[in-house]
């Protein structure tokens, strides 16, 4: 081996694997420095990101969780791991095969097939989902990764030994412990290693066997990626990878006691270290330690009282909840989700009994249809007249007697472009298919949204259930193609600042973020006619705690409440009252947050088109992606 | 060791019937379904039209790639590794796994950062008056997130099985006469097959399956298999389909744990 290359090229090209490895790492090391919040924009240093985290709680606790389930997944695992291979070692070969066989499924299993059949099965047991379930399900795709580690350095060991112990007076059990046991030590430590590592990276298996209010950093940094990513997750990580390599820096300066030839190497030599005891044990101590103090501020007296929220992710400003548990004594436990879609069999199958959703006008005509939302008693909302009538109208497309929905936010959906790039004017859909922007259009990667543009580009409904309009639809947005550069549905906004695209079909909300971001910016409703869609409180079926629900949802109505929603996520609100406390004329002004919808032609409101219409869509959407 | 020992497998054995077949079981019912609890292939066979054969193929071919590319680059730098220093190999086997205590969906993330047209790569390269690199939204920015995230799981193997390799059957062998590439062809070679053929396993599985890195690379423009049953579960809300694909792409997972089971009789190749 040595001979084949020379140490220059030896150097050169771990070099070269190193850098492709670390790239990412050092880009977000950078960012984590970063003064503005956008990915694609430099905008000076700042160290405000590293303040941010120890005052967020929520980052804090994600984390807590993160390393308790990583911590207690990985004992666990390990222990049961290690036992279940010394019997396996003792098996026949064909069991043997078999056990090994099912061992490598959840390995080999696509992560959403694993993650999506651990919810039926919890579901199945009637579980609670939380924390438990997601120690659960990262116990079982751990063990693999410790048997694997554990089976082969099993299979190396000298039975003589074993029996020669035995022989010299030594009970199995002291004999394994005292001869097997650390002979093994290092395979074992390197699986405990692995299972540490891969339930830290987890995110698809914790996303589905997840419960309310219970977050690790993976969900969490997903459900951020919808309005883009806080910079403190950068700043964790950096703090993570930092501590990390600390650590393995101090570990290599201990001189390692092994000299034995033949011997495992890499990880099997590292765990034999003593500084990588001392290390480890000091890790484990100062998890344990941070665990109890976190766990024990998070411990707050038993409160009876409470509402569980499904909202989507980034829907309300955190200090909103803050200020509703310490006014009504009502403990708020939180939880988000990025899609309708997402959100629907969560609740279809009752993994937790929800108290207040935010689904979208057609979901929530599809929930009322399948009688699973409660009507809400709107004299315990008396805040709610601060809604604006004309939305209360709006509403009568998805729920006819406003029994079921209280309006949160609205807003439509139109072309954001950047006018550096683009100087002609633009008021049509139509642009979208200009060739002279090939590879500069973003587009929305949801079926609706994205056959909504091609119906009102061809003057059609955009709750069409015409087949052949459906296919022209289908043509038209195969034919658009070549000119989008990426369907994108969160990205939107990130990319638009960073001037990555000249034009991207994108939600009002997000508009006037993007237009703080980068002035060049600017959004219009084409003259073609576009959706017009709410966001609105409903009350689910499962609710336990009804009363509760109606105060939150009261709350929420509020002036002063709406408005500092309204700051904090920039979607229009449909509260009259709030709108009249913006002081920045503006944007109280604003044609983009208020537009006068008299003003416009052709808006529609999505309508819940059936089984049979989503399959349809779907089906010809899967035609264009695919192509 | 002796049968007494059997009983030890309880827990694991528990654990696995459990939480490893039966999910597997619900699975497959939801597979071979429809929506009225009715017994049906369709969903199974949904895979043949058009739209889910090209995603599959696409998937095939593009998991392939990146599998053979891992091999390419791993297979040096394992080598290169396990003829270094003893005291360095912990530390440098642990550079590796490193990467993966930073969030794999930032990680992914900032690959978009850096290769988008305006991203940092594109900004040096412009600087030196290069030609820009477009990769982004193509199937080479899922290969290369490919390579980039399942990397380690091929080096680890090969590693681990290079070390194994007595060092007095090389010298053995250049003492009765093979030069230096006989004996890797005929020694070095063979002997680290298992670690070969476990990394190539714990590459082109996870490839063939991800949705996360063709959504975020790929610029949602190339619909792999993995993102057709995400969509189905996810967005369409047909956990039939969804499950039938699953099990489509299952056949192709116990097709690689055959081989491997054949070509690697002792199990030997691991992490």
């Amino acid at each position: 081996m040595k001979k084949f290359f020379s140490l220059q090229a030896r150097r050169i090209y771990i070099a070269l694997i190193m850098l492709f490895l670390y790239a990412p790492i050092i880009t977000l090391i950078v960012l984590s420095f970063n003064s503005s919040r956008s990915r694609a924009k430099w905008g000076g240093f700042t160290l405000d990101w590293y303040k941010a985290l120890f005052e967020n709680e929520s980052i804090l606790q994600a984390l807590y969780n993160t390393l308790a389930i990583a911590l207690l997944s990985s004992v666990i695992a390990t222990v049961i791991g290690t036992i279940s291979c010394i019997a396996i070692n003792s098996m026949k070969r064909k069991s043997r095969t078999v056990v090994m066989g099912i061992t490598n499924i959840p390995m080999l299993n696509a992560d959403i097939v694993t993650g999506i059949s651990l919810m039926l099965l919890f579901l199945s047991l009637g579980l609670k989902f939380g924390f438990g379930t997601i120690l659960l399900a990262h116990i079982t795709f751990n063990i693999p990764y410790v048997i694997l580690s554990v089976m082969p350095r099993m299979k190396q060991l000298n039975p003589s030994v074993y029996e020669a112990a035995l022989d010299l007076g030594a009970s199995p059990v002291n004999a394994w412990f005292k001869v097997v046991l650390p002979d093994l030590l290092p395979a074992i430590q390197s699986g405990f290693l692995m299972a540490f590592t891969m339930s830290l990276d987890d995110f698809i298996i914790t996303h589905f066997t997840k419960g309310p209010g219970v977050d690790t950093l993976s969900t969490k940094i997903y459900t951020e990626v919808k309005k883009g990513i806080k910079p403190e997750m950068y700043a964790l990580s950096t703090i993570i990878f930092i501590t990390v390599l600390v650590l393995l820096l101090l570990v290599n300066k201990t001189p390692s006691p092994e000299k034995s030839p033949g011997r495992q190497k890499g990880l099997y030599q590292l765990t034999q270290k003593p500084g990588f005891r001392y290390a480890s044990a000091g890790f484990l101590l100062l998890l344990t330690g941070s665990g109890i103090f976190l766990g024990m501020s998070r411990i707050k007296e038993p409160e009876v009282q409470q509402v569980i929220v499904y909202n989507w992710g980034e829907y309300l400003d955190p200090e909103v909840i803050e200020m509703f548990e310490a006014e009504t004594g009502i403990q708020v436990i939180y939880d988000e989700y990025e899609t309708n879609e997402i959100m629907f069999p969560k609740v279809a199958a009752g993994t937790s009994a929800y108290d207040v959703l935010c689904p979208s006008d057609y979901m929530i005509e599809k929930l009322i249809e399948n009688d699973m939302l409660m009507e809400i008693d709107f004299d315990n909302i008396p805040n709610a007249v601060n809604i604006g009538q004309q939305y209360y109208e709006q509403s009568k497309g998805f729920d006819p007697k406003n029994k079921y929905s209280v309006p949160y936010c609205w807003g439509t959906v139109g072309i954001l472009y950047n006018k550096t790039m683009v100087t002609e004017p633009v008021d049509s859909w139509s642009i979208l298919w200009d060739e002279q922007y090939s590879n500069n259009i973003l587009m929305q990667d949801s079926v609706r949204d994205a056959f909504m543009v091609a119906l009102k580009l061809k003057g059609y409904s955009m709750n069409s259930m015409d087949e052949d309009e459906l296919k022209e639809a289908r043509d038209l947005l195969i034919e658009q193609r070549p000119v989008v550069q990426a369907y994108v549905v969160d990205q939107v906004r990130d990319k638009m600042i960073g001037g990555e695209a000249a034009l991207g079909v994108i939600y009002s909300g997000e508009a006037i973020y993007t237009q703080r971001e980068n002035p060049d910016l600017e959004y219009v409703i084409p003259q073609e006619g576009t959706n017009v869609w709410i966001d609105s409180w409903v009350i689910p079926k499962t609710a336990q705690n009804k009363e509760n629900a109606e105060i939150f949802i009261d709350y929420m109505c509020r002036p002063d409440i709406a408005l500092l929603n309204f700051e904090y996520i920039t979607y229009s609100t449909p509260n009259d009252a709030a709108r009249e406390l913006i002081e920045d004329e503006d944007i109280r002004n604003s044609d983009i947050a208020f537009p006068d919808l008299s003003l416009y032609d052709h808006l529609e409101t999505y309508d819940y088109l059936g089984e049979e219409g989503d399959s349809l869509y779907n089906d010809l959407w899967k035609e264009v992606k695919s192509q | 060791m002796n049968k007494k020992k059997l009983w030890l497998s309880g827990p694991y054995l528990f654990w696995a019937v459990c939480f490893i077949i039966i999910p597997l079981c619900m699975v497959i019912y939801y597979g071979i379904t429809d929506k009225t609890g009715a017994f049906t292939l369709e969903n199974v066979l949904s895979v043949s039209t058009p739209e889910h054969m090209k995603a599959l193929g696409l998937s095939l071919l593009l998991s392939l790639i990146s599998t053979i590319l891992c091999l390419i680059f791993a297979y040096p730098l394992a080598s290169i590794l396990a003829g270094m220093n003893k005291n360095q190999h912990s530390f440098i086997v642990l550079i590796f796994i490193l990467p993966m205590w930073m969030n794999f969906l930032l990680r992914t993330l900032a690959w978009q950062t850096l290769l988008e047209k305006t991203g940092v790569i594109n900004n040096i390269l412009t600087f030196f008056h290069l030609p820009s690199l477009e990769i982004i939204n193509t199937p080479y920015a899922i290969v290369l997130g490919m390579v980039y995230n399942f990397l380690p799981f091929m080096v680890l193997p090969i590693y681990n099985a290079l070390c194994k390799i007595d060092k007095n059957v090389i010298n053995a062998a250049r003492d009765l006469g093979a030069n230096g590439i006989q004996t890797f062809f005929r020694i070095i070679l063979p002997l680290s097959l298992p670690g070969v053929i476990s990394g190539i396993s714990m590459v082109f599985i996870p490839a063939l399956t991800t949705f996360v890195i063709s959504n975020i690379l790929g610029g949602g423009k190339i619909l792999l298999i993995g993102n057709v049953i995400e969509q189905e579960f996810t967005q369409a809300s047909n956990w039939h389909v969804g499950s039938g694909l699953s099990l489509v792409l299952m056949v192709f997972i116990l097709i690689s744990m055959v081989v491997s089971a054949i070509l690697d009789k002792d199990g030997e190749g691991s992490l």
